[in-house]
């Protein structure tokens, strides 16, 4: 059983505290179940349209899941004057999925995000939460066995 | 070099910060550890280890200093430390081959502070990162930490801390560069309560991270500047609004408000004052538009983080309606020091339109990237080409983009501009939060408009049609541009719906969106005719305009070329000219950085 | 407090918007996302004006913005009017096919002279409709995602579970965006249908059940669901002309 009220609990129950909600269910559950919107709506007495507008707006929740490897490919501006999209490309081709996209097998989903604040090591990529610094579309084919991916071509 | 061994503590300082750690700086650390506590009593020398926040210089992590002894190691491994503990800290040798080396003119430097990177460099937002461990309160206050606390509780009314902060000249370090000592008494004015003091770690220009850096190095200065406030302007409640991605932040200043709880500067009846003061963390959603401060506020509301407008200002009408202060981190690391050495002392560092230091991310294509404190009115060619150490290749310099993607691009003639919040202003730039981008002749301009432009049009809140439909159009444009597609129309189409959306957007993420475009079209307007009349990217960037050639005059047939190729697209025998696939290329440029011979150049692209 | 619109004296009380003056003083300023019933949006920014405040001049959204100091506003300068038809241009090439839009256009001199990578929408994002349902309505709709893929719709696209059918959102809607279809006495929005009640007087029908289930509790009190409201007001004024004799 899902334990969605107990999180309403944490935060006091408290409507301020939606996003953080969201954001530990995220983590848990690694995207929104439906049933924690409804629980949410229920026990805050926040429509559920404005949890799904929440939902939608902030990009560090989902509603599908992610995959088993979240390999996020920094694209801010020093990342992207050294190169990133080549990373991103590279990467779209081993994987064979585009940038929001996650694997069929669930092992990968490919996202950009806008600066992890690293940009001494440009370019950079997170995996999980291991981070890679100054790499090129060579160092990618080792780097995705590494984390257990086969090309998936 | 002293032979006598220094009787005082040792202390081992490793750059922890996000930057060294994905270098592998932790486990250097945990080496650092295990060594050390298998050194056996007899040893003359206590020493102790201390994991720091980022030291700037992240291009030759990880960085270990040693002190008393004043010595910097950089890209240290794990397998050096036995040799560091055997020299450094049980004797007072270096070890030559860890120090900075200068690669142009072959000298070696000790310590940190003598080379070109750090010795240009005025700390004050920066001054304790690197050198304490951010877990450890201590630390801080060995260091003066929460003496400025004190002093504004026991020694100084409301009124004279608002006065300190006014004369200090000290404007906002987040991008508006706002007066803060008015912002202060603003709300300490306005009528209302309770009244919140708010710090905005939504740090998210790209190419930014200053405050990352000053979150996970020094979280009290942040805590302190905050209390000084609250207790100048009469708030009781604080919210340190920290980027979903900083990781390492969220951790580092969730324990450093806890520490600073346990010891009595927050909390109830702070130090007997009688002022009580607590802080919240609320983490992003992983939206750049809730650094704006109202669409941050809404976001601590448990809203979307959509701006409203600032007719009536936060410190009237902010939080909950209530007054408001909020201010940027590295506004607040400076506080402490403000109060503790006087307005004068700052007022007399900097410029006129701009006092005491700003920090900077120095980043892209240049050599020594990091992060650098100086004094404003240093200029850029002072920042790039002496601190920074040029462009990498010494290639040639193109433009610097400052303010992050409400700011301009700035091109060569204006490298001897005096930094600050006015001159910037007046080449079409801004301050921003102290983003410096460093570009070269292999990067096209065209396409840096239209990236800035992309990641507007997915980052902005949607609510008004001028930022939402003029992003759209202008995305639209500029990537009918880059494909080869330009027309002569589009040049003043880009310009009319900038300038509308510089006038009549509802927030001032919409209203300086169109920066980057504008100055890229006024410093740079060649390039966009080359690339809409001729098909063309001088750049080399440009994947449909443009093509590589291997000029087989000066081929000397190496082959170094064909292996750094990751696309295999190179083909050639041994001394002989090699040659360039061009259905394979994936145009990046690896071969041209590689040939010491310069025989790779950019050609126009295929003809479709 | 005075203020100067066009050249013409205006007064005006503190914190009231600019629009709302110039409108009593018979100056008409163009805008697609004002609503007296819902004040306050500010996001077509079709209604800006220069406003000359202490020798700066800026350009402000009228619709929200406060009068605090004796001003003087401007609502038709050359660069007002650059601004409004570069906005339309944007609006009418979101939604080419939209009459309401184009009219408006028309009808203040703000026709576009081209439309550019045209979209085929029709809705314009000006919140008024979540606006409507947020204070008149049953929280059935929100805006949903951000940016230039932003868009008005219920939660996960489905047919609404919570609709009451007042369609509240289509009447407020300035382009008409919003479909109410009425068909046999039914009424169909947001992918729900509803029966509709019939006005035992008159035989119009007028009203979900749910709406007046919903305006019951809300309002904490019976109403009659046998008649529509101008019935309703028409009966209430018989009843007090057989009370007071009239």
């Amino acid at each position: 059983m899902y334990n969605f009220y107990d999180i309403v609990k944490k935060y006091e129950s408290d409507r301020k505290n939606i996003l953080a909600m969201l954001q530990d269910i995220q983590r848990e559950y690694n995207h929104i179940p439906r049933e924690a919107m409804n629980v949410l709506s229920e026990q805050l007495d926040v429509p559920l349209c404005k949890l799904y507008g929440m939902a939608t707006f902030y990009k560090s929740l989902s509603l599908r899941p992610k995959g088993r490897n979240v390999i996020k490919v920094c694209d801010g501006t020093a990342c992207h004057i050294r190169s990133s999209q080549l990373i991103m490309d590279e990467l779209e081709k081993l994987l064979g999925i585009k940038p929001g996209e996650t694997s069929r097998d669930g092992e990968f989903t490919l996202e950009t995000v806008n600066c992890l604040g690293s940009c001494a090591i440009a370019p950079v990529m997170v995996i999980n939460e291991t981070y890679y610094g100054k790499v090129t579309p060579a160092k990618l084919r080792d780097i995705i066995n590494e984390c257990g991916g086969k090309d998936n071509e | 070099m002293s032979d006598l061994i220094s009787a005082e503590k040792k202390k081992i300082l490793v750059c922890c910060g996000t930057g060294c750690v994905a270098n592998g700086s932790m486990k250097v650390y945990e080496e650092f550890i295990k060594h050390l506590s298998g050194l056996s009593d007899a040893a003359a020398v206590e020493a102790v280890v201390k994991s720091t926040g980022c030291n700037g210089l992240c291009e030759r992590g990880p960085i270990v200093k040693i002190q008393p002894d004043d010595i910097s190691y950089f890209k240290v491994r794990m397998e050096d430390v036995p040799e560091i503990i055997e020299k450094s800290v049980l004797d007072t040798k270096v070890v030559a081959r860890l120090l900075y080396h200068d690669n142009t003119t072959g000298k070696s430097f000790r310590s940190h502070k003598e080379t070109d990177f750090y010795k240009g460099q005025y700390k004050i937002a920066l001054r304790n990162i690197g050198e304490i461990d951010p877990g450890n309160i201590d630390d801080y206050i060995e260091r003066g930490g929460y003496s400025a606390l004190k002093k504004a509780l026991f020694q100084l009314s409301p009124e004279e801390i608002i006065g300190i902060i006014k004369k200090s000249g000290l404007r906002g370090r987040g991008g508006a560069g706002f007066p803060t000592g008015i912002k202060w008494e603003e709300c300490k004015n306005s009528e209302g309560s309770p009244k919140y003091v708010i710090c905005n770690g939504d740090e998210g220009d790209p190419g930014a991270f200053m405050d990352r850096s000053i979150m996970e190095g020094d979280p009290n200065s942040i805590i302190e500047g905050m209390a000084v406030c609250a207790h100048a302007v009469g708030a009781e409640e604080g919210y340190i609004y920290i980027r979903d991605e900083y990781g390492l932040a969220l951790k580092n200043m969730s324990a450093a408000i806890q520490e600073a709880e346990k010891h009595g500067f927050l909390g109830e009846d702070i130090l007997g004052s009688g002022m009580s003061f607590r802080i919240n963390i609320v983490r992003g959603g992983g939206a750049f538009v809730c650094g704006e401060s109202t669409a941050l506020m809404a976001s601590i509301e448990g809203k979307v983080g959509e701006p409203r407008a600032k007719y009536i200002h936060s410190t009237k009408k902010g939080l909950w309606g209530k007054p408001t202060v909020l201010n940027n981190v590295e506004t607040w690391a400076n506080i402490p020091e403000i109060i503790n050495k006087g307005c004068e002392w700052f007022n007399s560092i900097g410029a006129e339109y701009g006092k005491g230091t700003k920090v900077f991310s120095l980043v892209g294509k240049v050599k020594n990237t990091g992060l650098v404190e100086v004094p404003l009115g240093t200029t850029l060619r002072e920042l790039i080409m002496n601190i920074g150490g040029g462009i990498i290749g010494d290639r040639k310099f193109k433009a610097v983009q400052t303010g992050g993607p409400s700011g301009g691009c700035i091109p060569e003639k204006y490298l001897d501009l005096e930094v600050d919040f006015h001159s910037l202003e007046s080449v079409g730039s801004m301050m921003g939060s102290g983003g410096m981008i460093v570009m070269d002749d292999r990067t096209c301009m065209v396409e840096v408009a239209k990236y800035y432009i992309k990641f507007l049009s997915e980052e902005s809140c949607g609510k008004c049609v001028p930022c939402r439909e003029g992003l759209r159009q202008m995305l639209n444009v500029l990537q009918g541009i880059t494909r080869g597609e330009g027309k002569e129309s589009d040049i003043n189409l880009l310009l009319e719906f900038g300038e509308m959306m510089k006038e009549a957007s509802l927030c001032a993420l919409g209203k300086t969106a169109p920066n980057p475009v504008i100055t890229t079209i006024r410093y740079f307007m060649d390039e966009y005719l080359e690339h809409i009349l001729n098909k063309n990217c001088p750049a080399g960037v440009c994947k449909p305009l443009t093509m590589f050639e291997i000029d087989e005059n000066l081929c000397r047939g190496c082959g170094i070329c064909k292996k750094s190729c990751p696309a295999d697209a190179i083909r050639g025998q041994l001394k002989a000219p090699h040659s360039i696939d061009v259905s394979k290329c994936i145009r990046c440029g690896s071969c041209i950085d590689i040939c010491s011979f310069k025989a790779i150049h950019t050609a126009r692209g295929a003809e479709k | 407090m005075r203020i100067i619109i066009d050249g013409r004296n205006c007064e005006a009380e503190p914190g009231e918007y600019i629009l709302t003056v110039a409108k009593r003083n018979g100056i008409d300023i163009p805008t697609l996302c004002s609503s007296d019933a819902l004040p306050g949006i500010g996001s077509c920014r079709i209604c800006v004006v220069e406003l000359i405040e202490r020798n700066k001049t800026r350009v402000v959204a009228s619709c929200i913005y406060p009068i605090t100091h004796e001003a003087e506003v401007i609502t038709n300068s050359q660069r007002i009017i650059g601004i409004r038809k570069t906005i339309m241009k944007l609006l009418l090439s979101r939604a080419p096919e939209n009459e309401h839009l184009s009219n408006f256009a028309k009808a203040y001199g703000l026709w576009p002279s081209e439309l550019l990578n045209i979209q085929e929408e029709e809705c314009i994002l000006c919140g008024l409709c979540t606006r409507a349902c947020e204070e008149l309505g049953a929280n059935a709709i929100s805006t949903v995602g951000r940016g230039t893929d932003k868009k008005v719709s219920t939660p996960y696209d489905e047919p609404s579970a919570v609709c009451i059918g007042c369609g509240s959102c289509a009447e407020v809607c300035p382009t008409k965006a919003i479909k109410a279809e009425e068909l046999n006495g039914t009424r169909t929005i947001w992918g729900k249908t509803f029966e509709l009640l019939r006005c035992k007087r008159c035989g119009k029908h007028y009203a979900p059940r749910e709406y007046i289930d919903f305006m019951e509790k809300k309002l904490g009190e019976k109403s009659e669901v046998d008649y529509c409201s101008s019935c309703k007001k028409v009966m209430q004024a018989e009843k007090f002309r057989d009370i007071y004799r009239i």
